[in-house]
């Protein structure tokens, strides 16, 4: 095939031109804005007044982002571990060939479509109520009254009750991606394992597993950057005013950029363009060291 | 049949780019209020709106299903039906005024008026009103405004009048009058001494007397302090972090003083709003709640139009620089982009919205208190309001400014919700504040 280099610069520059806008300049310009005190976040660069890296410096010596960086983390890392391991438990059984497995797909996929507003609303004002909640009837219907009177949204359990929550409405997401990355798996390995006299675990662990590096790399990576910017079930568990037990470096950016709910609080916008700027070498850096960690190239399927 | 088929898919994917090229330039947080409720007229891209015939364009905070937007839709009909003017009403939503109205009018959209809270307005907004003196005193604007909220108005702008307001709203305890009767509560409790008191005999008569919410829980402390040390004072411990403050011990030992005798809802620490208006108060378990004047509204669903609402301002407390003649109270107010070449047409519509008719139609369809002083009635549900707001003079500020620091609020909602739910001491909220940990 010739190739045309007239041809190709026409169909690249659109492509190249609707990038550099949508993603490029606001990248660049958050950047910039990172060094800067703006107080309408659309202010004109003649407005920006240069502040160099006191915007870090703030960040790095407010408890509360501290507190929200914590938080964010905590979730990342046990809430991942959860929703991975349970997301490919079930991918792990959906695959071994049981009955009405569209039916179960579509059942542990269903909260993923579900707005998150409905399902936060659902989780609190029905799952953890302490007068006539889910949690509530169980355990009182178990005898189990110490486990009954728990109030699942007060300070010591917020964090917890959202979490779980959360991973909840997950699962479904990144069981997609398991299920996607074990049928890719050539059947005849597994067929060579069972003729082989391999059990199920054995099978899990030598076949299915390794052969699904690449798709661990894709589910931590899609993991990262979704609970990077975790927001909407924060404010859902606290309603106007901001809590520390559910506060998130995006909440906080929110905080700081539109200023807080009812009272009228400073506003920075550098300073929210600061917070996206750490949180995105934070995903980077995730991303940089699967990479390192995971090589899956040296398996030929 | 392919090609056209690509030609048609190839038209619906160009057509919606060039009509979005036109218009003003967003973060994705104003495309969401974008998405949200345009009604009438609006196309996207209104900087074709005629300038020949005067359209005012508005932006509204509220919802098309609210009865504060079905009123205001109503009234926009009618206005243009009496004098020819027309109106391109938009609903934007909380969400859509709070974080997409000034990125909007930095593009060079065109909105003549808009609507948001007092402090929001004339503080977040201010660079973008303009100043009404002139127009006010045109239509002879003051004759019937209600002088406590226009001298609040005044106040926030530093003295000029840049906002018209609507929708007044009070913040004190609201309460449920049937079980006071049942108590043998008489009165309503001026002094702190007085509200125990009339705790102990709700107590006794098997109900809940104080409840609250994890949204508004920071109002109670914000009060209590701002009873007795003054709003100034409130604000300089937040945000210059003075906990040592003896207001500060004071209110942790009333608070665990409330808890320890059984005085404040079980579920205190847990409610996440609405769930202790909606299921405690609403449902007439519970008899008290720190609240403001659209409560009423919020809960009418639940109550059912038999419930005896009753209103008294925070007690005053011992040694305390304010009393009961000092609440937070405020309104949705209407302002006037300071570029509008429809300025006059637009005040036009805001006295048509903010008098007469369509006032007294907003106050009765949204339980809400009347902006124009000649529409003497008030709701039922809110006739215990009129006594209490006649008696303020002194204005606080949301939660009496407790909430003036961004980055101390979480910390002192956490602490407060501990506190009131039993977890922690007097003593350990002063030092969990001191620390700036929860």
């Amino acid at each position: 095939m010739k190739k045309n280099r007239g041809m190709i610069v026409a169909f690249v520059t659109p492509a190249l031109i609707i990038f550099s806008i949508i993603f490029l300049y606001p990248i660049i310009r958050t950047i910039l804005m990172s060094f800067y005190k703006i107080e309408n976040v659309t202010d004109s660069m003649s407005e920006w007044s240069f502040s160099g890296l006191a915007n870090f410096n703030k960040l790095l010596t407010t408890p509360l982002f501290g507190t929200a960086m914590w938080n964010l983390f905590r979730i990342w890392f046990i809430g991942g571990i959860i929703v991975m391991s349970t997301g490919l438990l079930f991918a792990v059984i959906l695959t071994s060939g049981i009955r009405f497995k569209r039916a179960f797909r579509a059942i542990i996929y269903m909260p993923n479509i579900v707005s998150a507003v409905a399902l936060a609303t659902m989780w609190l004002q029905y799952v953890y109520s302490p007068k006539y909640g889910l949690l509530k009837d169980i355990f009182t219907f178990l005898h189990l009254d110490s486990l009954a009177s728990i109030q699942w949204t007060d300070t010591n359990h917020k964090f917890w009750a959202l979490l779980f929550a959360y991973c909840f409405g997950m699962v479904g997401y990144h069981m997609l991606i398991w299920l996607s990355g074990i049928e890719r798996i050539g059947v005849e390995y597994f067929e060579a394992c069972t003729i082989d006299g391999a059990n199920k675990f054995q099978q899990f662990r030598h076949i299915t597993l390794p052969l699904l590096k690449g798709v661990v790399k894709t589910n931590i990576t899609m993991w990262s950057v979704t609970s990077v910017a975790f927001f909407v079930w924060s404010q859902l568990f606290s309603m106007v005013t901001t809590d520390t037990t559910t506060i998130t470096p995006m909440v906080y950016m929110y905080m700081q950029v539109f200023g807080a709910g009812n009272a009228m609080t400073e506003r920075n916008a550098g300073l929210g363009a600061a917070i996206g700027v750490v949180l995105s070498v934070c995903v980077v850096c995730i991303f940089v060291l699967t990479n390192k960690l995971l090589k899956d190239d040296d398996y030929e399927i | 049949m392919k090609k056209i088929l690509a030609l048609v898919l190839t038209a619906c994917m160009v057509v919606p780019m060039t009509a979005c090229a036109g218009t003003a330039a967003t973060t994705t947080a104003a495309s969401t209020s974008a998405a949200a409720d345009s009604t009438t007229t609006a196309a996207d891209g209104t900087d074709a709106a005629a300038q020949s015939d005067a359209t005012v364009v508005y932006w509204s905070m509220w919802e098309s299903t609210e009865p504060q937007g079905q009123v205001i839709a109503k009234a926009v009909e009618a206005f243009t039906a009496e004098t020819g003017i027309k109106v391109d009403l938009q609903f934007k939503g909380r969400t859509g005024i709070r974080e997409g109205l000034t990125p909007a009018m930095d593009a060079g959209t065109v909105i003549d008026m808009f609507d948001e809270d007092i402090d929001r307005v004339n503080t977040a907004f201010a660079d973008y009103t303009m100043d009404l003196e002139k127009l006010s005193a045109k239509y002879d604007y003051e004759a019937t405004a209600n002088p406590g909220l226009i001298a609040a108005c005044r106040d926030v702008a530093d003295g000029t009048l840049k906002s018209i307001p609507y929708q007044p709203n009070v913040f004190a305890f609201f309460y449920n009058k049937a079980i006071f009767t049942e108590a043998g509560v008489t009165g309503v409790p001026a002094t702190w001494a007085e509200l125990l008191d009339a705790c102990a005999k709700i107590k006794a008569a098997g109900y809940t007397p104080i409840t609250c919410d994890d949204a508004y829980i920071t109002c109670m402390i914000g009060y209590h302090l701002a009873r007795l040390v003054g709003e100034e004072a409130v604000v300089d411990i937040v945000t210059n972090n003075k906990w040592d403050d003896p207001a500060v011990a004071q209110f942790a030992i009333d608070y665990a003083e409330l808890y320890s005798l059984g005085y404040l809802s079980a579920n205190i620490s847990g409610n996440v709003w609405p769930a202790g208006q909606n299921t405690e108060l609403a449902l007439g378990e519970a008899a008290m709640y720190l609240n403001g004047s659209w409560l009423p509204n919020e809960v009418k669903d639940i109550t059912g139009p038999d419930f005896s609402w009753g209103c008294f301002s925070y007690p005053a407390l011992a040694g305390g620089v304010t009393g009961t003649e000092a609440a937070n109270y405020g309104a949705q107010v209407m302002a006037i982009n300071k570029d509008s070449k429809v300025s006059d047409e637009a005040f036009q519509l805001i006295c048509y919205l903010t008098q007469g008719e369509y006032d007294q139609m907003m106050s009765v369809e949204s339980v809400g208190i009347p902006a124009d002083t000649s529409n003497t009635q008030w709701p039922v549900m809110l006739s215990d309001v009129q006594p209490v707001m006649a008696a303020l003079t002194t204005r606080y500020s949301w939660a009496a400014g407790v909430e003036s620091n961004a980055d101390m609020t979480a910390v002192i909602k956490a602490n407060v919700l501990n506190l009131c739910g039993g977890n922690i001491t007097a003593d350990e909220f002063v030092a969990n504040m001191k620390a700036g940990k929860s």
